[in-house]
């Protein structure tokens, strides 16, 4: 019992003398949610240091880590990276702006309903990337047929979490929307689109590094430099710091991306309930 | 009675189809007539269709069997004629107190300046005055509900129609709600429909209480319950408790019934 005690105190002791300063305690949560990270990083040193690989198979983080430095001064990590951002997020964009105007069509007309819903439940689960080959007939080798890969990828969950938002709006707030006077338009626009909106960002958020991974995929698979395009050539030229170095570039891009868009949801969704939660991600 | 007449609901009946299972039928046969500026509550056991009376006379549901006719007019479709309060504050939660008040006056002919005097007024008159830019999400119920009414009112409409308005709040802020809404009620005099299932509020607010049946709804009779609304000891009178007592006694045997069909 007494010992029971003991561990208590300590603990309560323990935390008392915490950081006092927000700033500081901010910084330690930091280091502490991505202490794993850090962990597997120093592993990868100390295994390719320990000569149990050769240099070949795994080069060390250090030797990555500068051949990112030297493609960074060079200009060959900027040229790589905008032209593989270029492609998702035109992608993105266009599925988009095609998700949210198919998925709010969708909800309005029977017709439009009618066509497109087994469209989009035979498609969702399909992996569309075995329509490559047809994509690279029909539109070449270049950034449209890329482009075009990511949107038609993309576009599926952003239409999804549309009509599921659109869907779940309250009806009493349409109601009231009505009651006030407004116009099926106004309805529309002024009011399902933004009750759905913590819906529809969610598909966003889905449907963004989904961009990201047929961008580099496609860059793989036709050429036409970008990150992935980058890889091959590395891997073809037996060039493994490269290869890694690109592994490392493309981590970094997907999660500045997934965490500016989890800002921006932050911002935009300031009304929601969620704004005065802890955000996990 | 029918020359000053507001509302005439006639011969109406509503069934519910719900997306699977059978067809119910809510309201059956259903005839009242509402005086302008009266306040009328609707009440019954849960289930008995009073909230469907309220939003077929909102025209948000279509009227199938009978007429419905507000100021001479056929019922067809919602209109700022009629002003609702849900249950459930119905509030648009992207927009703040202010936007949400303003939201019935954007689509009125007054300018920008005038809309803005008379959002504030009513955001005043509920007690909400420094709450504008709040969020509904950082509100306590009572304070959505605030808003919601001054949302309705702002709007002007010549009838409000309340669905369990209170339901939702707790006894105190439910109590401070009841007064004020009989004083906002005297200051404007609108006509009120107030769909309740709790019979001392009903007898404490309405001049007229119409006691429905279980399921399929019927108005089974209506019982003048005009009290002095400006004594704040008419919980306590004789006159006052005997009403209570004779509308919860009806109340009663239809609940008793609506819990037998259930049973069944």
């Amino acid at each position: 019992m007494a010992h029971v005690t003991g561990v208590r105190d300590r603990t309560s002791r323990g935390w008392r003398n915490a950081p006092a300063s927000p700033f500081v305690a901010r910084i330690g949560w930091g280091l502490a949610r991505s202490a794993s990270i850090v962990l597997l990083l120093a592993g990868w040193e100390i295994l390719a240091r320990s000569g149990t690989f050769t240099p070949f198979v795994l080069p060390a983080l250090t030797s990555v880590l500068e051949r990112i430095l030297a493609d960074a001064m060079s200009g060959d990590l900027f040229l790589g990276a905008s032209a593989t951002l270029y492609r998702a997020l035109t992608g993105f964009l266009i599925a988009a702006v095609g998700g949210i105007s198919l998925g709010m069509a969708m909800t309005r007309s029977i017709g439009i309903r009618w066509f497109f819903d087994p469209i989009i439940s035979v498609g969702f689960p399909m992996p569309k990337i075995a329509f490559l080959p047809v994509v690279i007939l029909w539109l070449g080798l270049y950034d449209v047929s890329k482009i075009s890969m990511v949107a038609f990828e993309a576009i599926f969950p952003v239409v999804t979490a549309t009509i599921v938002g659109i869907k779940g709006v309250d009806r009493e707030i349409i109601w009231s929307a009505r009651n006030m006077g407004a116009s099926n338009r106004e309805l529309l626009c002024q009011i399902m689109l933004p009750a759905a909106f913590p819906q529809i960002m969610t598909g966003l958020q889905v449907a963004l590094p989904i961009s990201l991974i047929v961008a580099i995929v496609t860059e793989m698979l036709m050429g036409g430099n970008g990150l992935g395009g980058g890889m091959m050539s590395a891997s073809r030229f037996a060039d493994s710091p490269g290869v890694f170095a690109g592994i490392v570039e493309i981590a970094a891009i997907g999660y500045c991306l997934i965490k500016g868009m989890s800002m921006l949801r932050r911002r935009m969704l300031l009304w929601h309930q969620e704004a005065l939660e802890p955000s996990t991600v | 009675m029918s020359a000053s007449a507001q509302i005439v609901v006639k011969d109406v009946s509503h069934d519910y189809r719900p997306p699977v299972g059978r067809v119910v039928r809510a309201l059956e046969d259903v005839s009242l007539s509402i005086r302008e500026r009266e306040f009328i509550a609707l009440l019954g056991p849960s289930g008995c269709g009073k909230s469907t009376l309220l939003y077929l006379i909102g025209g948000f549901l279509r009227i199938e069997n009978g007429r419905i006719c507000v100021d001479g007019r056929a019922v067809t479709a919602p209109g700022p004629d009629r002003g609702v309060v849900f249950q459930h504050f119905a509030l648009f939660p992207w927009k703040t107190v202010k936007g949400n008040v303003l939201y019935g006056l954007e689509r009125g002919k007054l300018p920008r300046a005038e809309r803005e005097t008379r959002a504030q007024a009513f955001i005043d008159l509920v007690g909400l005055t420094g709450f504008e830019d709040s969020y509904p999400s950082q509100l306590s119920g009572g304070m959505k509900q605030r808003t919601a009414i001054a949302r309705t009112l702002a709007f002007d409409p010549q009838i409000l129609l309340m669905d369990e308005p209170f339901g939702a709040l707790d006894a105190q802020t439910r109590s401070l709600m009841q007064t004020e809404l009989l004083d906002i009620w005297q200051k404007t005099r609108k006509t009120v429909i107030f769909v309740t299932h709790d019979v001392q509020e009903a007898v404490y607010l309405a001049e007229r209480v119409a006691v429905m049946t279980a399921r399929p709804g019927r108005i089974k009779t209506i019982v003048d319950t005009a009290f002095d609304k400006n004594d704040p000891q008419i919980y306590r009178a004789r006159t006052f408790v005997d009403k209570v007592d004779e509308i919860w006694g009806l109340v009663r045997e239809e609940a008793i019934k609506a819990q037998g069909t259930h049973a069944r």
